[in-house]
Formats: structure tokens, sequence, C-alpha cells
């Protein structure tokens, strides 16, 4: 497992390291450490925009021992053989998952980008900056990638935000669909429904979702 | 009552009087519970002394902050910024970088406030450096100037004050030529006017 303090001395050791500026998207566990809904975590999740980064950023990590491994056992073997799935890399017991351009079908959104929670740079020769997404996103993420305890994370955010934006959150998942991310609107409507059981969502939530689909607003008990 | 229940009934700001009555707890008691909340890291402390201590709780917990570029604009300028992306370095991180930081957000507020970094800087080198990397050494030059007429400003070496391009940049999206010929020297279009310098005077 990875606390909070080993993640940042990890990122702060891999900026040391790296030989051009990199910038990263993080969500998933290492997002919810910089939030504070937990104190650690199995692996660090990011998401870097071009090949070249993470080639850069994996040249670190080989360098710190660690060795790639099978995503086959962790995602569903549909997601696992996706062509956007991550390469992973282990050593002892944390983990990185490096998505490229894309989370499955997922793309960094414009209000992605624009609506980071933080930006966290690790300074050294060069920069290593680290952008956490905002919470609504981090739960659509978490949908999206269906692995152990990623529901369980969902309902630690829920519980814990007084504020969570759900017209933003589904407003998101519905830019994913018309983006051509299939699996957006099945993955999240799953979760919801499975939400539900432990917390208050509106039913027009899961109208605009249906609409979005084009199929007529059906509530399962 | 378990940990998570009391800090529901405590999120906010509170003050040992207030979360005493909240919790339904003798005053001892609500000590130690801010206390062993304070030591997870749900709660900040505030005031003590003459000022009255001022508890803030959190449901999640609150991560230490290494300072970034609106820690160092609110440092050093009378005009705060509320801060919309928490941005934090880790490393050495000074007015130097911070200015180069506000003049990349191209917004009016941060690059207004930067203004008075310039008192501040000790590494004309590095700014020069930071700029030519970030290709805004002609704005430097022209927030330089500008803050030189309204503050008492630290003078920039004489070799770095010649500009190098011709070519006209924006700070922000206006295209204003206020302080014509501070803009005329360094080709660049300076957004703020007089009356908006009053407001970090």
């Amino acid at each position: 497992m990875i606390t909070h303090e080993d993640q940042l001395a990890l990122f702060t050791l891999i900026s040391k390291s790296i030989t051009n500026n990199i910038s990263c998207y993080a969500f998933d566990g290492t997002a919810m450490m910089f939030y504070g809904y937990k104190d650690e975590t199995k692996d660090i999740d990011i998401l870097f925009e071009n090949e070249k980064s993470r080639q850069d950023f994996i040249n670190v990590l080989e360098q710190l021992q660690y060795s790639e491994t099978s995503p086959l056992g962790i995602y569903l073997p549909k997601k696992a053989k996706n062509k956007y799935a991550p390469l992973m890399y282990k050593r002892d017991e944390s983990r990185f998952d490096l998505f490229v351009k894309k989370i499955f079908q997922t793309i960094i959104s414009p209000r992605m980008k624009e609506d980071l929670f933080s930006v966290h740079e690790f300074k050294s020769e060069k920069t290593l900056t680290v952008n956490v997404l905002k919470k609504e996103h981090i739960v659509l993420l978490k949908a999206v990638t269906e692995r152990d305890k990623d529901f369980e994370d969902i309902l630690t955010i829920i519980k814990k935000e007084k504020t969570f934006d759900w017209q933003y959150f589904i407003d998101e998942v519905v830019w994913q669909f018309n983006h051509g991310n299939d699996w957006a609107l099945l993955d999240v409507e799953k979760m919801l429904l499975e939400l539900k059981k432990y917390t208050f969502i509106e039913k027009k939530y899961f109208t605009q979702l249906y609409q979005a689909h084009g199929k007529k607003p059906q509530l399962k008990k | 009552m378990c940990a998570e229940e009391k800090l529901r009934k405590l999120a906010g700001l509170q003050t040992l009087e207030t979360a005493t009555k909240a919790l339904g707890f003798t005053r001892q008691a609500t000590l130690n519970t801010l206390s062993k909340l304070k030591k997870e890291g749900y709660v900040t402390v505030k005031g003590g002394g003459k000022q009255k201590r001022l508890y803030r709780i959190t449901l999640r917990k609150q991560r230490k902050r290494s300072p970034g570029m609106y820690d160092i604009l609110n440092k050093y300028s009378p005009m705060k910024l509320a801060i919309w992306t928490d941005h934090q370095v880790h490393g050495p991180y000074g007015p130097e970088d911070a200015l180069i930081d506000a003049i990349k957000t191209k917004k009016f507020r941060p690059i207004l406030a930067s203004l008075r970094l310039f008192n501040h800087i000790k590494d004309w080198k590095k700014v020069y450096r930071l700029a030519k990397e970030n290709d805004c050494w002609q704005q430097v030059g022209a927030l330089y100037e500008v803050a030189r007429i309204y503050f008492r400003v630290k003078k920039m070496p004489s070799y770095y004050t010649v500009p190098t391009t011709n070519k006209w940049k924006k700070l922000t999206q206006l295209k204003r030529k206020n302080f014509p010929h501070i803009a005329k020297k360094w080709h660049v279009y300076i957004p703020f006017n007089e009356h908006d310098l009053k407001e970090i005077k």
C-alpha cells in the first residue's frame, strides 16, 4: 500500500530523474489521497496526454526497479484487452497504472482540464506537474474502471462531500457519451443504481441519462 | 458516538463553546475529542492567546500545504486573491517563479497582484531565464516599468532592460495601450490603468 507521504516522496524522486518537463492527470486513489479522502491506496493512476511523456515516466520507474505487469486479473477482461488499457508497473506492494490519451474510452474533456481541484508541481531540474481532477470526475472515472473497491471509494466520496454537484456529473457523463464513450452511460447507470441504496439521487438525473441514450425513462427497482 | 458522527456534527468553523454545544459533551470531553481529531488530521486550529481559538473541522483530512503561486501573491500583495485551483509546489519556489507563473495565467488579477513581487526579486538571472523559457520577457519588462512608477522597486540590472523582440504581445485578452510609453517600448498591451493600480497600493 502507498501512503500520502510515500506518494509525495515518489513523485519528488521521479521529478529528479525525468529528462523533460512532464504534465499528467491524477485520478482514482491518487487523487483521493490529495483530497484527503483516504490515507493509502493500492495503485497510483496517472493519465498522460502523449506517449512520449508516458515513456519518459516509465524510464524513471524502471530505474526505480519497477517492472511491467499485466492488467488481467485487476481489470475486467473486456477492459484489460482494450486498446487504451493502462501499462502497469509494480514493485512490492506499490503499483502504477499508466494511461495515455484515454482511460479506456473516457477522454479528458475540456472541463476536466479547466476545473482542476489542485495542481502539484514537483520541481527539480525539470518539473513534474500532477493535475488532480475534481471529485465529480474522480467518481466518473471510478465508475468506468470498475475494479475491486472502486464502489467503496465512490461511497466514501459521496458520504464525505456535502457539495457533490450531481448536475455537473451527469453533464460530464453525457458529454463523454456524445464523444464516443459508449460505456459511460451504462457504467454510470449501474453505479448510480447501486448508490441509490445508500444515498438519495433525484430521478431527474436518471431521466437525463436515459434521454441521452435515446430510450424511455425506466427506473429499475 | 463514532468519529464520523462527531465529525458530521462538528464540520465547519467552531469555537470550544459551540463544539461543546453541538456534541452535548462536557468542556473537557470536547477538548479531548478535538485533540484526537486534530491528531488524525481532521482539525486545524487558528488563534489562541488573546484571540479566540477557532477550530476548522472537515470531513476529509486536511493535508499540509506547500506554498504555490497564490500563496506567494497573497503574501506580498495587499489585494488578496481567492484560490480557484489549489496550486502547490514541492521544491524551491519563490517570487521569481511566482511572477512568471502569474504572467502565464493570462488572468487580470494575478498579473496585477504580481506587480508587488518586483520588490522581492533577488535573482534577476533566474527571472530572465524562466521568462525566456516561457517566452514572456517583454511582459516582465513592461510590468517592471509600471511597478516602478507606483511602488518602491529594487532596480533591475541594466543588462536586462533592453527589449529583445518587436512583436506585440498581450498580458491578458485585453488589447489596450495604457501607459503608452511603456507599451511602445516593450511592445506589450498593458490591460490595467491607474485606477486599477490603486487596488494594490
